[in-house]
């Protein structure tokens, strides 16, 4: 039963990754291409792709939502991280679990606020790139978030499992 | 109020990420002003309307490719042939590559383990003391941060609303003068060195080129597009991204398709890492300068300063201290848009502030307690930290009094700044 449930989780951190590789590649691949062929299309054809400077910052809202998900999981956000070289492993596991609970209740927090000005968003009918309703490009935040609270609250887990089982050395990864 | 600030800087120096911290305060800023909440999310969008902005995923994205190919080894025979003749000519070698190298890959460490590894042990070979060597190493990690297109100075021309264009031509000056003082210092130890030196050869040198045929042009893409005026500097850096691409990828072939998903994941993670702290910033900084913060900080310290010199000696102090403990990319996004209207009023021209700015935090990454640099050498050549403390001292003192030389000579910044 419990083997299952670990298995299905498994399933699903393999999942996480993928699906996060495949945005970013798809992404910072389009980013590239698009500022690319608009330098080419400027100096060469005298011309440029339709409202192609707006899709580029959206790209970058993009690659920032989803790279910010990605360093949660893979442990990488910037923190003062002075430490957990300075204390015990069993103090330092303590010290993130405290830290992360904090982390992913305020990604919570912030990803129900983006949730009530997409609401907003829908309900006046904001668009970008002229006629693309708002929410779909800015849908992006409050799932980050959303995610990113998810991931805070996996790691908080894990501590709490480091903590019971007294493995220490798991802790930093 | 002071409690709530006090709680918050404890979750920060305990280790909790940066940028919920921020959001937390800028939150508490909305509620004690009777803020909708929700306008956190428009100010974590409106990062889109930042200019430039693109730059940073598409230069990190460069710069890590560039580490994960053979161009670093490359890049270290070709200063290697250049230098290698002259007497202490692999340490110049080192400090050479290693600038060129950490003004592509933004300072983010990748330099200590891409050029590192290949640096350290030819050092050791060619019998330089070795408590020499890993200072050298290690304090190079974070050397060329002035130099054109370094990400902390993308970052700073962003948040500052500088241009960028200038703040690239403003950190050659003061970049080389780091790099000539610890070139001095790599001399003056390896005077006695024991080792029959090397002759310039040609045909080595002939080689090298031609090896590098295809990375020499990067400086010029970067550099000459951008003050032709052909291009802005996001384009360079769209230009930069695939040209390495197609060099690294599908020239040289050092790098598979298959491992492109993780070189681009492990890029977006540290520009993720970094636009979530600028997010969640827009919204703290503009909830700080609406209170009237930078005005109360003025006010304060002109109460303690009453000239540019000891207002800037004041700077200095305070950078330092910020150094040692947070990060060049928080530091940026978070002090900046409040000291930028300080030195303003002390006649302190913004582009040397940056410079400044971004020097005084590159010794950030030599001190402890939080020294990226010394952790990241202590880790990849198994020394205790200890060690690798007391090997950067020297290199530390070095760079401290360039960053003095360049604080108090804004004409070496602003020199080649026109207007």
């Amino acid at each position: 039963m419990t083997h299952g449930l670990l298995s299905a989780l498994a399933r699903l951190e393999r999942f996480g990754r993928l699906a996060e590789n495949a945005m970013l590649v798809v992404l910072l691949g389009a980013l590239v291409l698009l500022a690319v062929g608009q330098i080419i299309l400027r100096e060469v054809f005298e011309t440029g792709f339709f409202r192609a400077d707006e899709l580029i910052k959206l790209l970058v809202l993009w690659l920032a939502m989803v790279g910010s998900v990605a360093a949660t999981r893979d442990n990488r956000h910037i923190r003062i991280d002075a430490l957990s070289h300075l204390l015990p492993d069993k103090a330092v596991t303590a010290i993130r679990l405290f830290v992360d609970t904090f982390a992913a209740v305020i990604c919570g927090v912030v990803a129900w606020q983006a949730w009530r000005y997409l609401q907003l968003e829908i309900e006046f009918e904001d668009t970008v790139l002229i006629n693309v309703p708002a929410w779909m490009a800015h849908i992006v935040v409050p799932g980050a978030f959303a995610l990113m609270s998810y991931r805070f609250a996996v790691s908080v887990i894990r501590e709490v499992f480091v903590m019971a089982t007294g493995s220490g050395a798991e802790a930093r990864r | 109020m002071i409690a709530l600030t006090v709680i918050l800087a404890l979750l920060a120096i305990l280790g909790a990420p940066l940028f919920a911290v921020i959001a937390t305060s800028a939150m508490l800023g909305f509620q004690r002003d009777d803020t909708d909440l929700m306008n956190l999310a428009i100010e974590i969008l409106s990062i889109a309307d930042l200019p430039f902005l693109a730059a940073i995923p598409l230069f990190t994205f460069a710069g890590y490719l560039l580490s994960e190919s053979n161009a670093p080894r490359r890049l270290v025979r070709l200063t290697d042939a250049l230098l290698g003749w002259m007497p202490g000519g692999l340490a110049l070698v080192s400090l050479a590559a290693c600038a060129f190298f950490t003004a592509f890959t933004g300072a983010s460490g990748v330099t200590i383990i891409a050029l590192g590894a290949i640096l350290y042990p030819a050092l050791q070979q060619d019998g330089y003391p070795d408590k020499f060597n890993l200072g050298l190493v290690t304090s190079s990690g974070s050397l060329g941060l002035l130099f054109a297109p370094s990400l902390p100075l993308i970052l700073y021309g962003v948040i500052a609303e500088v241009s960028i264009d200038y703040l690239f031509l403003a950190g050659i000056l003061p970049g080389l003068l780091m790099l000539v003082m610890l070139s001095g210092w790599s001399l003056f130890v390896s005077r006695r060195s024991p080792k029959v030196l090397q002759k310039f050869s040609i045909r080595e040198f002939g080689l090298a080129i031609r090896e590098t045929a295809w990375e020499i042009p990067l400086p010029l893409v970067v550099l000459g597009g951008i003050y032709s005026g052909f291009l802005a500097v996001s384009e360079a850096a769209a230009i930069t991204a695939l040209y390495v691409f197609i060099v690294e990828v599908l020239i040289h072939r050092e790098i598979r398709l298959t491992e492109l998903p993780r070189i681009i994941r492990e890029s977006m993670v540290l520009v993720g890492g970094i636009l979530a702290i600028l997010a969640v910033s827009l919204a703290s900084t503009n909830y700080m300068i609406s209170a009237g913060v930078p005005q109360d900080l003025l006010a304060s310290v002109s109460g303690l300063v009453s000239s540019q010199a000891s207002f800037l000696i004041l700077l200095l102090v305070f950078l330092l201290i910020l150094g040692a403990l947070i990060d060049i990319f928080s530091a940026i996004v978070l002090v900046v848009p409040l000291i930028l209207p300080i030195a303003a009023a002390y006649n302190v021209d913004p582009v040397h502030l940056g410079i400044v700015f971004l020097a005084a935090m590159q010794l950030g990454y030599m001190t402890p307690p939080v020294g990226l640099n010394l952790f990241i050498a202590s880790y990849r050549f198994e020394k205790p930290i200890m060690h690798v403390y007391s090997a950067t001292f020297p290199f530390l003192v070095i760079l401290m009094v360039s960053v003095l030389v360049i604080t108090f000579w804004p004409g070496l910044s602003l020199l080649l700044v026109p207007g």
